[in-house]
């Protein structure tokens, strides 16, 4: 058929193709890659108060490494995200276990479980402020009927980050459970069953085969909760806005904070560029470790 | 000796009081903000809590009477529809491109969204908007909330157009169909579940997103998340008509998910565990 072919060059196809995937590259090059770049060149402006600005090279970055509050926030950000991910871990692990053993999943079980991570984090924060109250809340009034003082939970400077890192732990472990499930799921039942007959007790099981066979699933959920753990923006927002005091101010709490309160566009940019490198360079290592850890 | 079978019974034993257990930290917070919506106003904020108490909508109706919720409700529809059908508009050609030719850095450059902080987006987009005029317009909250939505339809689609046999393609470029063609007539009716729960994804995150919303609408496109901020702000003793908002709020992300639970899983991990 010479009309078919005719129609069909390997050149039309391919403008075609290109074509296709045009209106999503223009678009995130026009929202994505053009306001990047953009920001690297806000990072080296300073905007005064009436609004001139003026290039001053390196200034916003050599700001940042002599800013106590900058310093203060990285290690804010660190701390929240270590606690809260080794916490999420730990215990979507430990779900994951358990949802994998009860064999059939209901539909009601499966709904139950993926309903903290699909409400909004902002409606999460609204609830556990209620919650956390420190003079009428049930948390305390929990504690205090077991016997345990009360706390100022969310309103204490000591126990902010360990609170927040809680309530993102409510709302993120069955997110990380269900990735584990699956790859709980993926793994070969003959590794078990070879277990059994060299009469491996259950621990053992777990510890000298499961485990490891699970470490790559294990490191994909530590990679998807690491991008939002070192952007960790929604629910410190509505419930502590940094505080109390400066208490609970994570990098990109501060970085929102300099652009859109104090309008310091240049010093923010420099500090979310900062942040965004911390970002991709975690996302980078981790990656390198499922190579390591893949089987 | 012991009794194999006995062993096996307490075993699930634990793992069914396990599973309650988990169950219970999961659902309580939830229910607690659902059952303090209908309490009356004076028992929201009694010490010690009540448990049972005679269920009102006094705090629904205090919430629309003292807020413009509704507006913020209709803003939330306009600007989560608007950027979930430009994520599919732009989304669906591009996962069939990329799942065809394997060159996939269109669809690795959708994701660096996914992993910046938005912040580094918005302060752009902020002097770039306000340069046009566009601070507090829809368009600019549905093109902001699209590059949410774009990367999920994407990534969830790619793995449907990938699961097509080629053979199916190849059949109908014999027959002379032309790419985009094969795309409107065999691959999108082969992918329409993909789609549905691409589409669910989507909506459900742009719905929950916050931060964009927060700087570029103004009081008249304000959504319900960013309205959120202020109820908080005000709420500070209306705990019941707080709640009620909170729990409006979360009311169609968390009934869509329900819908689709069963395909959720393998699409909110971008594709990473397959199953």
């Amino acid at each position: 058929m010479p009309q078919a072919t005719a129609t069909l060059t390997p050149d039309r196809q391919r403008l075609e193709l290109s074509a296709l995937s045009a209106p999503a590259v223009i678009f995130t090059v026009g929202m994505i890659a053009f306001p990047v770049v953009y920001t690297i060149w806000l990072g080296f402006q300073s905007f005064s108060s009436t609004g001139k600005q003026s290039f001053v090279g390196l200034a916003n970055y050599s700001k940042l490494l002599s800013d106590g509050e900058f310093w203060h926030g990285l290690w804010v950000t660190i701390a929240l995200y270590v606690l809260s991910l080794v916490l999420q871990l730990v215990l979507g692990v430990w779900l994951a276990l358990v949802l994998f053993h009860a064999k059939r999943l209901h539909g009601i079980v499966r709904s139950l479980f993926i309903s903290p991570f699909m409400m909004p984090p902002v409606v999460a924060g609204m609830m556990w402020l209620v919650i956390l109250d420190p003079s009428l809340g049930a948390a305390n009034y929990i504690l205090q009927s077991i016997g345990l003082p009360p706390s100022d939970w969310l309103a204490s400077p000591s126990l902010v980050i360990p609170t927040i890192a809680l309530v993102d732990t409510w709302q993120w472990t069955p997110y990380v459970a269900l990735i584990v499930l699956g790859g709980l799921q993926s793994l070969p039942p003959s590794v078990y069953e070879a277990a059994q007959i060299d009469g491996a007790s259950p621990f053992k099981t777990f510890q000298r085969i499961t485990l490891p066979l699970l470490l790559p699933t294990i490191v994909t959920a530590t990679i998807l909760r690491s991008v939002d753990l070192l952007r960790f923006f929604d629910i410190i927002y509505i419930t502590t806005q940094g505080g109390p005091g400066n208490a609970s101010n994570t990098l990109n709490i501060y970085g929102f904070r300099v652009g859109f309160e104090f309008f310091n566009i240049g010093y923010a940019s420099a500090l979310m560029l900062t942040l965004t490198a911390i970002v991709f360079g975690a996302v980078l290592a981790f990656n390198r470790l499922r190579g390591a850890v893949a089987w | 000796m012991t009794d194999a079978p006995t062993t096996d019974r307490w075993i699930r034993w634990l793992n069914t009081i396990q599973l309650v257990i988990a169950g219970i930290i999961i659902l309580t917070p939830t229910a607690w903000m659902v059952m303090s919506s209908f309490k009356p106003s004076f028992e929201v904020t009694a010490y010690p809590p009540t448990l049972i108490f005679s269920p009102t909508i006094q705090n629904y109706i205090e919430l629309t009477r003292t807020t413009p919720f509704f507006n913020y409700a209709i803003n939330s529809m306009i600007v989560t529809v608007g950027s979930t059908s430009l994520g599919l508009l732009f989304g669906i050609p591009a996962a069939f491109a990329v799942s065809w030719t394997r060159i996939s850095w269109p669809a690795i450059l959708t994701l660096a969204a996914r992993m910046a902080p938005g912040t580094l987006f918005l302060l752009p987009w902020y002097v770039m908007f306000r340069q046009v005029g566009l601070i507090g317009s829809y368009t600019a909250l549905i093109l902001s909330h699209a590059v949410i939505t774009l990367p999920i339809v994407i990534w969830v689609l790619l793995p449907s157009f990938d699961s097509i046999p080629r053979s199916v393609f190849e059949a109908a470029q014999v027959d002379g169909c032309s790419v985009t063609r094969i795309l409107w007539r065999i691959a999108i009716p082969l992918v329409g579940s993909g789609i549905a729960v691409s589409a669910i994804l989507a909506f459900v995150f742009s719905w929950n997103y916050f931060l964009f919303a927060l700087v570029l609408s103004n009081g008249d496109t304000k959504t319900l998340i960013a309205a959120a901020f202020n109820f908080v702000g005000e709420g500070s003793t209306q705990w019941g008509a707080l709640m009620a908002a909170a729990t409006l709020i979360a009311l169609p992300p968390l009934l869509l998910a329900m819908l689709v639970q069963r395909w959720l899983v393998a699409g909110l991990t971008l594709g990473a565990v397959k199953g």
